[in-house]
C-alpha cells in the first residue's frame, strides 16, 4: 500500500509560509511561460489557417512578398502555360487569382487610435473566393466594379474606421472613398486582417497596370514543388511559393524575437528548479523522524521517494493553476490583442492570444517536470534515512 | 564585530546546498534582467542616437507604401532658402535587395548622393569615402552587419537585385563599410542609378517617386518648427505628409514588429520578483530552523538589534553571492567569449555595459534586504520566555 496523497496533501499546509513562496515563484514562471506560449500558439494558429499546400503563391522573381512584388498583364497571362491548376466547378474555369496589394494606415482600437498599423488592402477577383478556399464571407460581398470593400473580421475587430457602413479613402493619393459593406472570415488566417475590394477598381484608384501577386490553387493530384519548379523554369520565369513556405518566410522575424524571450524564459524555469528544490530539501530535513517512523512501520523506500515526489508535484501544480489563472487574468485586463509586421510584407497580422485547455494542461505538465527535477535529490536523501539514527535523534 | 563576521559566515556555509540553492535561485533572474536590459538599453540607445541627429522623415499619409514625388525636396528646402535652420532634404527609396542563392533578404535603400551626405555627417565618412561615393553612381555604402555576413570590404563589386521593380541584378562598388552608422544592416546606394534602371527596363513607370524624404535641421527648435511647417506645405496637396522625427519613425517599426523593449521590461520586472520570493522563502526557512537559537541568544543578553542585522546581513550577503555570479555570468559570456557576436535584431550585437551589471548587483542586495524583512522583524520582536518555553 502506498503511502495516502492526503499525507502529502496536508503537509503542504503545515509550513504555510515556505508553500506560499514557492507557490508564487512557480506561479510566476508558470504565467509567464503560458503567456509566451498563448502568443507562439496564437501566430502559429493564425498561420496555420494559411496552410493550403495546394495553393502557390506566384510573385515576381526578386520579390521578397506580396507587397513589393509587380507582376505585368503578360507575366500573368504565361500562367496558363502552368498544369494541375483546379477548376471551378461551377463556371469550369481555372482557379487563378490575380491580386493586387496595396496598404492603408488604420489607427488601433485597442489604444484608442493613437498609434496606427498598415493594413494590407488586396484588390480581388471573383476567382479569389475559389483559390482563398478558407475565405468565407460573412453576409453581402462587394460588387465587382464598385467602390466597396468588406473587411476582414480580425481587423474589423482591431482597427478603427473599418466597420459596416463606414468609408475608407483609398487610391494612389488616398482620396477615393471605399465604403464597407461586409465582413469576411478566414478561418483565423493571416487573410482575416485584410480589406479586400474589385480588382480593376483598385488598380485604377492606385494607378496601377501591374498585379502584384497572382494566387493559384491546384488540384489534389498534383505535386505543389513540381509545379513550383516548373513556374520558376524558363517558359514562366516567376517565383512561386506554396502558402505554408510564404509565411514561414514572413515570420521568421517573430520567430527570432520569440526565440530571445523563449530563451529567458527556460532560465526562469531553471530558478524555478532551483526553488522547488530548496523548498522539498528543508521539508524533507525537518521529517527526518516522520520517515524513520514511516519506515519501521513497512513503508518502503521507494514509497518515500514517490511520496515526497508527488508533495512537489502538489505543490508545483498549485503554483501552476494560480500561474494559468494570473495570466488569464493579464490577458482579459491587459487586452489580448496583438498585431505584428510580417518579415517583408510590411503589413500587420492581427491575431489574439487566447488560453487553451492544450496549453494549460501542457504548462502544468512542464512544472510538475519541473518539480520532479527538483524534488528527486531530497526525495532519494529521504529514502536513504537511516532508521535507527533518525529515531534515536532528539 | 569580528564575532558577527564568523557568525555571518558559518550561518552561510551551515547548509551549503540551501545556499547554494538559493544564491542560484537569485542568480538566474538576475541573469535575465541582465540580457533583457543590455537588449532594451541597445535599442534605447539606437533610438536616442536617432533623436540626436535632428532629422525629420517625411512619408505620404496615407501609408508608407505610397510614395512621394521627388520634387518635393525641393518645395521642403524652399521653407529655409539659407539652408542654415534646414540642411539637407534627401530623397530615398527602399529597393530592398537579395543575393543570389542567399534566402535573407537584404535592406537597401537608394538616396540623393550629395543630399545624403549632408543629412548623415553622423555616419562620419572620410574625405577619400566622400569623393568615391560622389564619383561614381555604382557606389553603395554597405552596413558594416551586413558586410561581415558576406565577407565585403571596401573595393569589392557585387551585385544585388532589387525587390522592388524592375527586379534586375545591379551591379555596386563598394566604397564604405559606415564604421560610425547606428544602423548596421542597411546598404546606401545612389537613387540615380536605381531610376536608370528603371527606365530602361520599364519606360512606362512612373519616374521620380521616392518612399519618403529625411530632412535635417540645424537645431532641436528647427526640428519642431519643420515638423508642422513641412505638413502644413503639402496640406490639400494630391499628395499630402506625415513628418516625423526619425526616433518616431524608427520606433513605430521596432514596435510594430514584436516590441521586444516592452516585453522584455515586463519580463525583467517579473524575474525580479521571482528572486525575491525564493529569497524570502530561504530567509523564512532559515528562521524556522534557528529560532531557538536567536532566543538563547536574546537569553544570553544579546539585543533585539543585534538579532535584526544578523538576520539582514545574512540575507544581504546571500542575495549578494547570488547578483555577483548572475552579472558576472552574462558578461564574461558575451563581452569574452565568442557567444558575444551572435547577432541580435536591431542592436548588431548585445553590449552588455558594466553598470547594467552593477545594476544588477544593487538589485540583488535590495532584495536581500526585502527577503529578511519578516524574518527580522519576527527575531525583533520575539519574546524570550516564550521562544524558550517552545523548545523542548
Amino acid at each position: 500500500m502506498a503511502l495516502p496523497l492526503s499525507y502529502n496533501w496536508r503537509n503542504l499546509f503545515v509550513r504555510k509560509t515556505t508553500t506560499l513562496l514557492t507557490c508564487l515563484v512557480i506561479a510566476t514562471v508558470v504565467g509567464v511561460f503560458t503567456w509566451l506560449v498563448g502568443f507562439a500558439g496564437a501566430l502559429n494558429r493564425s498561420l496555420s489557417y494559411a496552410n493550403d499546400a495546394h495553393k502557390l503563391i506566384v510573385l515576381k522573381q526578386g520579390a521578397t512578398s506580396e507587397t513589393n512584388s509587380a507582376i505585368l498583364p503578360e507575366d500573368y497571362n504565361k500562367l496558363s502555360q502552368v498544369q494541375d491548376v483546379a477548376v471551378n466547378p461551377k463556371t469550369g474555369e481555372p482557379l487563378r487569382s490575380p491580386e493586387m496589394i496595396v496598404q492603408v494606415s488604420l489607427p488601433r482600437r485597442r489604444d484608442n487610435g493613437t498609434t496606427f498599423a498598415n493594413v494590407a488592402v488586396r484588390g480581388v477577383t471573383d476567382a479569389a473566393f475559389g483559390v482563398h478556399r478558407n475565405v468565407k464571407l460573412l453576409g453581402k460581398g462587394f460588387s465587382s466594379g464598385s467602390m466597396e470593400v468588406i473587411v476582414g473580421e480580425q481587423a474589423a475587430k482591431q482597427f478603427g474606421g473599418v466597420q459596416i457602413g463606414d468609408t475608407i479613402n483609398l487610391g494612389y493619393s488616398g482620396n477615393r472613398g471605399y465604403k464597407v459593406v461586409g465582413y469576411f472570415s478566414a478561418n483565423g488566417g493571416p487573410m482575416e486582417t485584410e480589406i479586400w475590394g474589385p480588382l480593376t477598381t483598385l488598380m485604377n484608384s492606385y494607378n496601377r497596370n501591374m498585379y502584384s501577386s497572382v494566387n493559384v490553387l491546384l488540384n489534389d493530384k498534383a505535386d505543389p514543388d513540381k509545379v513550383a519548379k516548373f513556374v520558376q523554369g524558363p517558359s514562366v520565369d516567376l517565383n512561386a511559393q506554396t502558402e505554408p513556405a510564404y509565411w514561414y518566410d514572413q515570420s521568421k522575424n517573430i520567430r527570432i524575437y520569440l526565440g530571445i524571450v523563449g530563451g529567458l524564459v527556460s532560465i526562469m524555469c531553471v530558478a524555478a528548479i532551483f526553488a522547488i528544490a530548496n523548498t522539498m530539501y528543508a521539508t524533507v530535513a525537518g521529517r527526518t523522524r516522520e520517515f524513520a517512523m514511516l519506515r519501521t512501520i513497512g513503508f518502503s523506500k521507494n514509497q518515500i521517494l514517490l511520496s515526497v515526489v508527488i508533495e512537489a508535484v502538489f505543490l508545483a501544480l498549485l503554483g501552476g493553476a494560480m500561474g494559468c489563472i494570473a495570466c488569464e487574468a493579464w490577458l482579459v485586463l491587459a487586452g489580448n490583442t496583438k498585431d505584428m509586421f510580417g518579415a517583408t510584407t510590411f503589413t500587420t497580422m492581427a491575431f489574439e492570444i487566447k488560453l487553451t485547455p492544450y496549453m494549460v494542461v501542457g504548462a502544468l505538465l512542464l512544472v510538475a517536470g519541473v518539480a520532479v527535477l527538483g524534488a528527486l535529490p531530497p526525495a532519494v536523501r529521504a529514502s536513504r534515512v537511516h532508521v535507527i539514527d533518525a529515531l534515536r535523534e532528539p | 564585530m569580528h564575532l558577527r563576521l564568523i557568525y555571518l559566515y558559518r550561518n552561510l556555509t551551515r547548509n551549503k546546498q540551501r545556499t547554494l540553492l538559493t544564491c542560484a535561485a537569485v542568480a538566474l533572474p538576475m541573469v535575465i534582467y541582465v540580457l533583457s536590459t543590455a537588449v532594451v538599453s541597445g535599442v534605447d540607445a539606437f533610438l536616442d542616437n536617432s533623436a540626436r541627429q535632428l532629422r525629420l522623415a517625411v512619408t505620404h499619409k496615407a501609408s508608407i507604401i505610397n510614395m512621394l514625388p521627388e520634387g518635393y525636396a525641393l518645395k521642403i528646402k524652399s521653407l529655409d532658402p539659407t539652408g542654415e535652420r534646414l540642411r539637407a532634404a534627401c530623397g530615398m527609396r527602399w529597393i530592398g535587395g537579395k543575393m543570389q542563392n542567399v534566402t535573407q533578404p537584404l535592406s537597401t535603400v537608394a538616396v540623393d548622393a550629395e543630399e545624403f551626405i549632408k543629412a548623415f555627417d553622423d555616419f562620419k565618412l572620410t574625405e577619400t569615402e566622400k569623393a568615391a561615393w560622389l564619383r561614381d553612381h555604382q557606389a553603395i555604402i554597405v552596413g558594416r552587419g551586413t558586410a561581415a555576413i558576406f565577407g565585403w570590404k571596401v573595393g569589392d563589386r557585387i551585385s544585388i537585385r532589387s525587390s522592388v521593380p524592375p527586379y534586375t541584378s545591379l551591379e555596386f562598388h563598394i566604397v564604405s563599410t559606415a564604421e560610425h552608422a547606428q544602423d548596421a544592416n542597411t546598404n546606401w546606394c545612389h537613387r540615380s542609378y536605381y531610376e536608370e534602371d528603371l527606365k530602361k527596363n520599364i519606360p512606362e513607370a512612373t519616374q521620380g517617386m521616392v518612399s519618403f524624404f529625411f530632412v535635417k535641421c540645424g537645431s532641436k527648435a528647427d526640428l519642431d518648427f519643420f515638423r508642422v511647417e513641412i505638413d502644413k506645405l503639402f496640406a490639400r496637396t494630391i499628395d499630402e505628409t506625415k513628418t516625423q522625427d526619425e526616433k518616431a519613425f524608427m520606433n513605430e517599426f521596432i514596435t510594430q514588429q514584436f516590441d521586444l523593449p516592452r516585453n522584455l521590461t515586463i519580463l525583467s520586472i517579473v524575474t525580479v520578483f521571482v528572486a525575491v520570493m525564493a529569497a524570502t522563502n530561504t530567509m523564512s526557512m532559515n528562521f524556522r530552523d534557528r529560532f531557538n537559537e536567536y532566543a538563547t541568544l536574546k537569553a544570553l543578553g544579546f539585543g533585539g538589534g543585534y538579532v535584526f542585522t544578523l538576520i539582514q546581513t545574512e540575507s544581504l550577503g546571500l542575495c549578494l553571492l547570488g547578483g555577483i555570479f548572475g552579472a558576472l555570468m552574462p558578461y564574461v559570456a558575451f563581452m569574452h567569449t565568442p557567444l558575444g557576436r551572435v547577432p541580435v535584431p536591431v542592436i548588431q550585437h548585445l553590449e552588455i555595459r558594466p553598470i547594467v551589471c552593477l545594476h544588477a548587483i544593487a538589485i540583488a542586495a535590495v532584495i536581500g534586504l526585502i527577503a529578511a524583512v519578516w524574518p527580522s522583524v519576527l527575531a525583533l520582536r520575539l519574546k524570550v520566555v516564550a521562544a524558550l518555553r517552545n523548545l523542548e
